[in-house]
């Protein structure tokens, strides 16, 4: 079976600065992978990448077996949806109309909305729980709801591969969970998952995967288990032993739960 | 695989009910465009009685249905001075309204106009040139006033917008002092024209009256061009409402749905500056119409560039049907020019939106 998502030694650099070096892995159709990293290692711009925002100055990128240059870009949105970190709305726009643009890949500049569109827009409210925040304005929402709206915003597209970039970042203790909970909700639906994850102690009992990206090394992808090793975090992420004395062993403990 | 979820997953209860608030919404929408309609025609048909020989209403709509200038002095003034200036203050108006409304869009931001961000200046420059220099050229049966213009116009927005964005953004703090020091330029480049032409001819009144803003009474060959100017702008506009929505996302997430974001972009300057340059060639630089109005439109309708583009321009056209109208008849006989007027409503206005969106440019 093709891979749904595959790069091939790919590289890319923002002007003079590398970034990415000859990256290669795969996720497979119904994966639920977290991409984890040091800070500055691309793993923004490899997310990028593999939405088609960016294309690469070497190597290839595949959806479902097709490179992602040879794809439209409307074409690609529609396998692919990338949930940004950063999202700014100036006017007030609800809820709602937010998550309709998510069907701008299916739609020409003078088609109007259609059943299948409605319908997706609906389904995307409720796999993210946001059909009760509908009416709501975006700009008022706390962190955490505009978190799973933006989630809806990139289910709506009905992509094959949603790719999160930092989805739990700025919430609190609870509503990491919550999100998690969303994301395996969604994994369960069907959606193949790719989430660049700062939290690695959120990792364990949601993610199926993890790819990491460490400097000057091969990308490497394994289970949590295997990549969540104080060896290998030690390395990647350059902390000295012992200064962090509990977050491989919660993770032990956290893993022994789920398996 | 997405079809077997889309059917797992049965159409919501919730589907029914929004369809209902959908259409209420949309009754909303079309109830305020019939409203909108309706005081327009009635604002162009009491305006056009009102000023130093007042015409009844009755007059004005026998001399409109009889379509003929055979009814004595007061049906001249109708069809030779009257009408013409209800009209183009009309179609300014609107065109004003519409520019600021594609201009927010296209900076993300509700303190773009035409006026704050200089393109009205860029036209009037650019109208100005044509005046003087070029006043034999035409293009397309468009006279050298109306290209330059355009030319003017968007030189200007591009600029601006070449010298305010960072990184795909267009912070409040670099899009007021582009268009500031954008527009102080070319304001002053306008008022070096009047100087050059030493004769004080008819030419460079029209030019002193375009810098602050005066509807002349326009010829109905002029009215009929820019005219058609604003209709093609209008039309060009409509497939863009829904990009602008997805645009005000982002540009990087327009780009990751598909929309092709620097061909939009220019799509949008074009369509602004066409309307900019008809409206610049009818009433000179009047300044604010373009924030006032889109931004009394969204808070009645919400941001939704669909139904927000023909609102505002019905809307803009009531506006300054009725400012120029007061304008003209407020110190009769004399005549306060209507940026005048616009600038005393819309500075202060302009002001509390800059305190409202302060904390965007604290840094």
């Amino acid at each position: 079976m093709t891979p749904l998502l595959q790069f091939v030694d790919v590289s890319f650099s923002y002007q003079q600065r590398r970034v990415l070096q000859a990256v290669s892995f795969c996720v497979e159709q119904g994966e639920c992978g977290a991409l984890i990293g040091p800070n500055g290692i691309g793993k923004t711009t490899l997310l990028r990448l593999a939405a088609g925002v960016l294309g690469c100055s070497r190597g290839t990128v595949s959806l479902a077996g097709r490179g992602l240059h040879t794809l439209g870009r409307r074409e690609a949105a529609r396998l692919v949806a990338l949930v940004p970190q950063r999202f700014e709305v100036p006017f007030d726009f609800t809820v709602e109309q937010i998550v309709e643009q998510g069907r701008t890949p299916y739609l020409g500049l003078f088609a109007g909305f259609k059943r299948p569109d409605r319908h997706a827009v609906e389904r995307a409210l409720g796999l993210a729980d946001v059909t009760s925040l509908r009416n709501r304005i975006f700009n008022e929402l706390s962190g955490g709801e505009r978190q799973r709206v933006k989630i809806a915003l990139g289910l709506a597209q009905e992509p094959r591969l949603l790719l999160l970039d930092e989805p739990t970042q700025n919430l609190d203790l609870g509503r990491q969970l919550e999100l998690l909970d969303s994301i395996r909700a969604l994994n369960d639906e069907g959606v193949t998952i790719l989430a660049a994850m700062h939290d690695l102690q959120l990792i364990p009992g949601t993610f199926s995967s993890v790819l990491l990206l460490e400097p000057d090394q091969e990308a490497r992808k394994g289970s949590p288990h295997d990549i969540l090793r104080p060896d290998i975090l030690e390395r990647a992420f350059d902390c000295p032993p012992r200064r962090h004395p509990k977050l491989v062993s919660e993770n032990q403990v956290a893993l022994e739960k789920t398996s | 695989m997405e079809t077997e979820i889309a059917e797992k997953i049965e159409p919501p209860a919730s589907l029914r009910a929004d369809r209902r608030i959908g259409f209420s919404d949309r009754a909303l929408f079309i109830l305020i465009m019939l409203a909108l309609f309706v005081t327009l025609a009635v604002v162009l048909v009491f305006s056009a009685g009102m000023g130093a020989t007042r015409i009844g209403v009755r007059e004005v709509l026998g001399s409109l249905l009889h379509g003929h200038r055979s009814q004595g002095t007061d049906s001249v003034i109708l069809f030779d001075i009257r009408l013409p200036r209800v009209l183009a203050s009309a179609l300014v108006g609107a065109a004003l309204s519409v520019a600021g409304l594609l201009f927010q869009g296209l900076f993300r931001n509700p303190m773009a106009d035409p006026y704050v961000i200089g393109s009205s200046g860029g036209a009037a420059l650019g109208a100005g040139i044509g005046l003087f220099l070029l006043p034999s050229f035409s293009f397309l049966g468009f006279g050298a006033t109306a290209s330059m213009a355009f030319i003017g116009s968007v030189a200007t927005i591009a600029l601006v917008y070449w010298l305010a964005r960072i990184g795909g953004r267009v912070p409040v703090v670099t899009l007021l002092l582009a268009g500031f020091a954008v527009s102080t330029m070319l304001s002053y480049s306008t008022y070096f024209l009047v100087v050059l032409d030493d004769n004080f001819g008819l030419r460079t009144r029209v030019l002193a009256s375009w810098l602050t803003g005066v509807i002349a009474v326009p010829r109905w060959s002029q009215l009929e061009v820019t005219a058609l100017m604003i209709g093609c702008g209008l039309i060009f506009c409509f497939p863009l409402a829904r990009r602008l929505n997805t645009l005000a996302l982002g540009e990087d997430y327009a780009r990751q749905v598909g929309v092709q974001v620097e061909r939009t972009h220019l799509a949008i300057i074009l369509a602004g500056s066409l309307v900019t340059a008809a409206a610049v060639s009818l009433g000179g630089v009047i300044s604010f119409v373009g924030l006032i109005v889109p931004h009394m439109a969204r808070l009645v309708l919400g941001p939704d560039h669909v139904r927000l583009l023909p609102v505002t321009a019905i809307a803009g056209a009531i506006f300054l049907v009725l400012a120029d109208t007061l304008a003209r008849t407020v110190l009769a006989p004399s005549e306060i020019p209507v940026g005048l007027l616009t600038a005393f409503i819309g500075g202060p206005f302009f002001l509390y939106l800059l305190r409202r969106t302060r904390r965007e440019y604290a840094l």
